[in-house]
């Protein structure tokens, strides 16, 4: 009994630590976002709120706090009030299986903990994409229950974008899963420890170079960023599945696409670009005789592969106009689709003639 | 061959590649042509042409002379004009009432190059964002105000500017000295 209760704390501390880190990121990437826009198009970005606008995220949440908060007339009262958390929920849920750093274990009270990884499931990835499809129906419920022709169209949208691509999210990621022979994301990262081209992205024998491309492009698409951001396309849509929400719905929408950007850069680190392994096998901290703190080299290297991609998604954004609707369902149907499938063909043949360890 | 060069353009996302360098090097040489507005403002042109103002002459008397001609050559009816004789010099005419409504003015400087007296100048003022539009239907008042702020070097009346200038809209026991 005591030793569950000490397992529950630790997990209640684990899982609060992950939610205040995601949420802080999230407050970094609303500033860094419009930061890194404006660079790249020659304007500063926010610059009045603090020292170079860098409060700017506390005055945005503050603003949108204390917003009204209205409910269309016509509009699904229920389903209005459910869908922003059901687009939240499914977003934040996922980071229960990330591994963010080394399996290493501590012992707390006669007990062996793994601080970095909340839970091991061994249907790790699985779980992730069951979840991040449950994220489509708050984008379409919230369209749908808004009364408004622009949310409508913008759920839509979302329904067919979502449901085409996280097809190809899916079976981008079957390459990496026949190479690894397992779904825990905890296993997949561990078997690409070692030098760098262990890493899935170039590992042998063939190494996931497509799927990748397939699993960036698409996981772009999920989330509904630039440039496949039509679910929101504000030139037509005004703002997609949102038009009619305001204050905390309307953040709870902002959090959820943010929170699942940072989900899909999370499993892309994990699985294509090695999660927590350095490039180098082991750690430089352990090699200088600071074993006690290679969590924190790993963690970094985590971290910086998260922010790679993360920054990827604002280069996008910042350079790429938005497909049109036909185009992005011909490219999701006959382009992506049969790349993720030849890769797993080829993929699986490779692995079946030369198995790994 | 040039189909097989598209080809390759094609599956290495060659122009969304060069696309990206480019706002990549945006980003590295970072020069932002933004001008912080309420903290640093842009040097007008010579000839800007801001808000209308009534101007004075030296003794503080109005240069207007209620003439219409602004009101004439506005396009688009900004301004409205009361004139009047002066009690007591019949010869003599002013402006009773002006007024101008700002919200339709487009700035075209008819109006000043309307004007025989030269009784109207245009500011350099911008900042004229109000939140209540009637704010910007202006008096007489508050032209001449506007005048006096933005132009503190008046002129003098026209029959004292040179001895060959002519003038009109003058009593006549105004009349300057001749000089023998």
């Amino acid at each position: 009994m005591a030793e569950l209760a000490i397992r529950m704390a630790f997990s209640l501390a684990q899982i609060a630590v992950v939610m205040g880190i995601i949420m802080l990121t999230i407050m970094v990437l609303t500033l860094a976002e419009r930061k890194v826009l404006g660079w790249m198009q020659d304007r500063m970005g926010p610059m009045e709120v603090g020292p170079y606008g860098i409060l700017q995220p506390i005055a945005d949440g503050l603003k949108l706090f204390f917003k009204e908060d209205i409910v269309p007339a016509g509009a699904n009262r229920f389903l209005f009030s459910l869908a922003p958390i059901l687009a939240l929920v499914p977003a934040l849920i996922g980071f229960a299986v990330i591994p963010f750093g080394p399996d290493s274990t501590v012992e707390l009270f006669g007990i062996q903990f793994k601080p970095f990884i909340i839970s091991d499931i061994n249907i790790g990835i699985l779980y992730i994409l069951a979840f991040t499809s449950i994220g489509a129906y708050g984008i379409i419920l919230g369209g749908w229950a808004s009364n408004s022709k622009y949310s409508l169209l913008g759920g839509l949208r979302a329904a067919a974008q979502v449901i085409s691509y996280e097809l190809n999210v899916g079976l981008a990621i079957v390459g990496v899963l026949l190479l690894a022979g397992s779904l825990s994301l905890v296993k997949i990262t561990q078997a690409q420890a070692g030098w760098f081209w262990n890493w899935y992205i170039f590992a042998p024998p063939f190494p996931q170079l497509l799927a990748f491309v397939v699993y960036v492009i698409s996981a772009v698409a999920e989330t509904n960023r630039v440039p496949f951001d039509l679910p929101e396309a504000e030139s037509e849509l005004v703002a997609g599945f949102f038009t009619e929400y305001s204050g905390m719905r309307f953040a709870f929408f902002f959090i959820a696409e943010y929170g699942n950007m940072i989900l899909v850069s999370c499993i892309a680190a994990a699985l294509f670009l090695g999660g927590w392994n350095a490039p180098y096998p082991g750690t430089a901290l352990a090699r200088l005789g600071f074993a006690q703190f290679a969590w924190a080299e790993n963690v970094v290297w985590f971290a910086a592969k998260v922010y790679f991609f993360l920054f990827l998604f604002f280069w996008l954004r910042a350079t790429l106009p938005r497909l049109r609707y036909d185009q992005l369902m011909r490219f999701g149907w006959k382009v992506m689709l049969p790349i993720a499938l030849g890769n797993i063909l080829v993929t699986a043949i490779a692995a079946y003639l030369f198995p790994r360890g | 061959m040039n189909r097989f060069k598209a080809w390759i353009k094609t599956i290495t996302f060659y122009e969304i590649l060069v696309g990206m360098m480019a706002t990549m090097r945006h980003l590295l040489n970072y020069k932002p042509i933004t001008l912080q507005y309420p903290h640093e403002k842009r040097t007008l042109p010579d000839s800007y042409r801001g808000m209308l103002a009534l101007l004075r002459y030296d003794d503080g008397t109005e240069k207007c002379v209620g003439c219409d001609l602004c009101e004439a050559a506005c396009p688009s009816r900004v301004i409205r004009v009361v004139s009047a004789e002066v009690p007591g010099e019949p010869t003599k005419r002013f402006a009773k009432e002006y007024y101008m409504d700002m919200t339709r003015c487009l700035f075209c400087g008819l109006c000043v190059d309307a004007c025989p007296v030269d009784a109207l100048g245009m500011t350099r003022e911008y900042e004229w964002a109000v939140y209540d539009k009637r704010h910007l239907h202006l008096n007489k008042e508050q032209l001449l105000a506007i005048g006096d702020r933005s132009y503190p070097v008046r002129e003098k009346r026209l029959e004292f500017q040179h001895p060959n200038v002519a003038f009109f809209n003058v009593a006549f026991k105004n009349l300057p000295p001749k000089e023998s």
